[in-house]
């Protein structure tokens, strides 16, 4: 025999449950499909609910780890105050601290087409803006960011000028709209243009992250308010992220569910098939037993047949589940990528734990039941 | 030699069978003994005990009295397990029908009652065993390959692969043709002496009982 051979059949269980899976193939392949049925629905439903939980994140946008501050009921002073900012920005040390006025205006094309939108002057527009076209200036001193599809309805490409309070400014990047609650058209512009106004409307600081955003409004919280009084008004979307994060692993909870049902009716099927087999083969089993195979080593040979009934299903409803996902991601978040990402792929290794589990908890039964067979009962047939 | 001549023996062995409601007995009493090197046949009518006498012996099924010795010792009241493991390494059986494993090769059947021993290749023994019962270029073919002759030898090989001591065959020429039957018959002579094994063979087959070295006969359940 060749060394190979000398290797596998250091595992005679496994090689006699294989060519006894051989025997029968269509059974075996039918028993394989309900298994991987099992496994895409499983898999397959977790991923989409990974892919729309993270399509929702997307679209909260970086609201979650954004702090808003603005002037509270208790405060003297009309906005917030340069005194106020600068202490806000000692206590918040790294993230950036966006203070913000904020108008509306009507913009008006060469066509006579009207837009009406609300004018947010900043310095640093980078910190909270992305702009899909043009540049994103760090410090906005002379140019102006304009949503996306206002610039399509008014025709204004980058470099065309755009005018507020009698003053005009190079539309120098065009930002995303809809990116988050409340920002529907909007016109961004150096905050020298809103010098007008008294202190700002509000002050975003851009933390890390959720958690840290939490962490910064208690932090400011202790240091402006004190007790019931309100000098300040902080907020943050965190608390809302929580809750629509704890809403989609109820979701995907049940998606599980319904995915395991039909993994319990493949076991099913498993038990059914292990047992006609064990019970079609009583003779031959009893033959195994008479020549003096032990209990234990026909109930591991019958084990390791709905092992390989569970691996099998396992790996190819795995790979089926993975070409799903790659179509789910592309078809909800536009990138197939998303899917190599633990939260994602994960679900391809409960998909194939609970089909190797579930099948070999089928096999037990009908294994433990042909080991015990008195091999004198078995070989009358 | 300080290994006694009868290696199998039934002691006033006694098997009743409840079925229905009823008793049945299917042994009512039997002493029967086997040596290595000799052959003995049972015959005698069917239902006349000879499969139950033949499950004693080859220590499928226990007696519901009497005793059952095994080179000497009583294992009678050997558990199940015990008894595996002395089908193991004292006993082989050879069937009517063959019973080969259909995914297996011939030399995979023949080393299947040692398979599990992992820590011993019995390759070799199998393969030396298939030359000498003629099918040295039938290694590889599986069962369905071979002539009912050619599994019969097979079944052969398989049941003397553990070197036991006694070998059981049930109508071993059963299914084959007269003269299959006989170098079958001729196959299990040379064993006999070669290996040194005590072959109790139950029979209707009186070309079988021409090649024993003794025949009993059972009558409902008695030796005559």
């Amino acid at each position: 025999m060749s060394r190979l051979a000398d290797l596998v059949w250091r595992f005679p269980s496994v090689v006699m449950a294989w060519r006894n899976l051989g025997r029968n193939r269509v059974r075996t392949a039918l028993a394989t499909l309900g298994i991987v049925i099992g496994v895409v629905a499983i898999a397959s439903l977790g991923i989409a609910g990974v892919a729309i939980q993270q399509q929702a994140t997307t679209n909260l946008g970086g609201l979650a780890n954004e702090v808003t501050v603005r002037s509270g009921v208790d405060s003297d002073t009309d906005g917030v105050t340069d005194e106020q900012v600068d202490a806000i920005r000692s206590v918040v040390a790294d993230a950036p601290v966006v203070p913000k006025r904020t108008n509306s205006t009507t913009l008006s094309s060469r066509d006579g087409e009207e837009a009406f939108v609300s004018v947010t002057g900043v310095t640093n527009a980078d910190a909270l803006y992305t702009v899909s076209t043009g540049d994103s200036p760090e410090r906005l001193q002379s140019g102006a960011l304009l949503t996306n599809e206002t610039a399509q309805r008014l025709g204004v490409e980058l470099g065309d000028p755009v005018t507020y309070d009698g003053r005009l400014y190079r539309v120098r990047g065009l930002v995303e709209s809809g990116d988050g609650f409340g920002s529907g058209s909007e016109l961004v512009i150096p905050i020298a243009a809103l010098d007008e106004q008294e202190g700002y409307d509000s002050v975003t600081i851009v933390a890390a992250n959720g958690d840290e955003a939490q962490e910064t409004v208690s932090t400011l919280e202790s240091r402006f308010n004190e007790g019931d009084e309100e000098k300040l008004s902080i907020t943050n979307f965190a608390s809302i992220q929580e809750n629509v994060n704890s809403f989609f692993d109820t979701l995907n909870l049940a998606l599980l569910g319904i995915g395991a049902i039909s993994l319990v009716v493949a076991s099913v099927a498993i038990l059914n098939v292990m047992l006609m087999s064990t019970i079609e083969r009583r003779g031959e089993i009893g033959v195994l037993r008479a020549v003096g195979i032990r209990r234990g080593e026909v109930l591991r040979m019958i084990l390791a047949e709905a092992a390989f009934l569970g691996v099998i299903g396992g790996v190819v409803g795995a790979a089926a589940s993975f070409g799903t996902g790659l179509i789910i991601f592309d078809l909800l978040a536009d990138d197939y990528t998303l899917v190599f990402g633990w939260a994602s792929l994960r679900y391809l290794g409960y998909g194939f734990g609970f089909a190797v589990t579930a099948s070999v908890l089928s096999g037990l039964y009908p294994a433990w039941k042909a080991a015990n067979d008195l091999p004198v009962e078995a070989l009358r047939g | 030699m300080a290994q006694p001549m009868t290696v199998i023996a039934l002691e006033n062995a006694v098997k009743r069978y409840h079925t229905g409601g009823e008793v049945i007995e299917a042994l009512a009493g039997v002493d029967f003994g086997a040596e290595r090197g000799e052959m003995v046949t049972v015959i005698g009518p069917s239902g006349s005990g000879k499969s139950t006498m033949l499950n004693l012996v080859g220590l499928l099924d226990t007696p519901s009295e009497g005793v059952v010795r095994l080179d000497g010792r009583d294992v009678t009241d050997f558990s199940e397990d015990q008894l595996t493991e002395e089908r193991r390494s004292e006993i082989g059986f050879v069937f009517q029908a063959f019973h080969l494993l259909p995914m297996l090769t011939a030399a995979e059947n023949v080393e299947l009652p040692s398979m599990w021993d992992t820590a011993r290749d019995r390759s070799d023994r199998a393969a030396d065993l298939l030359r000498r019962v003629g099918l040295g270029d039938r290694l590889d073919h599986t069962p369905d390959e071979l002539s009912g002759g050619q599994k019969q030898r097979v079944a052969i090989a398989r049941a003397l692969i553990n070197e036991p001591d006694i070998l059981l065959a049930d109508e071993p020429t059963g299914n084959l043709d007269r003269d299959t039957g006989r170098t079958i018959l001729d196959e299990l002579t040379r064993l006999k002496r070669d290996e040194n094994v005590a072959i109790v063979a139950v029979t209707h087959d009186e070309q079988l009982v021409e090649y024993a070295d003794r025949e009993v006969r059972l009558v409902d359940g008695v030796l005559q």
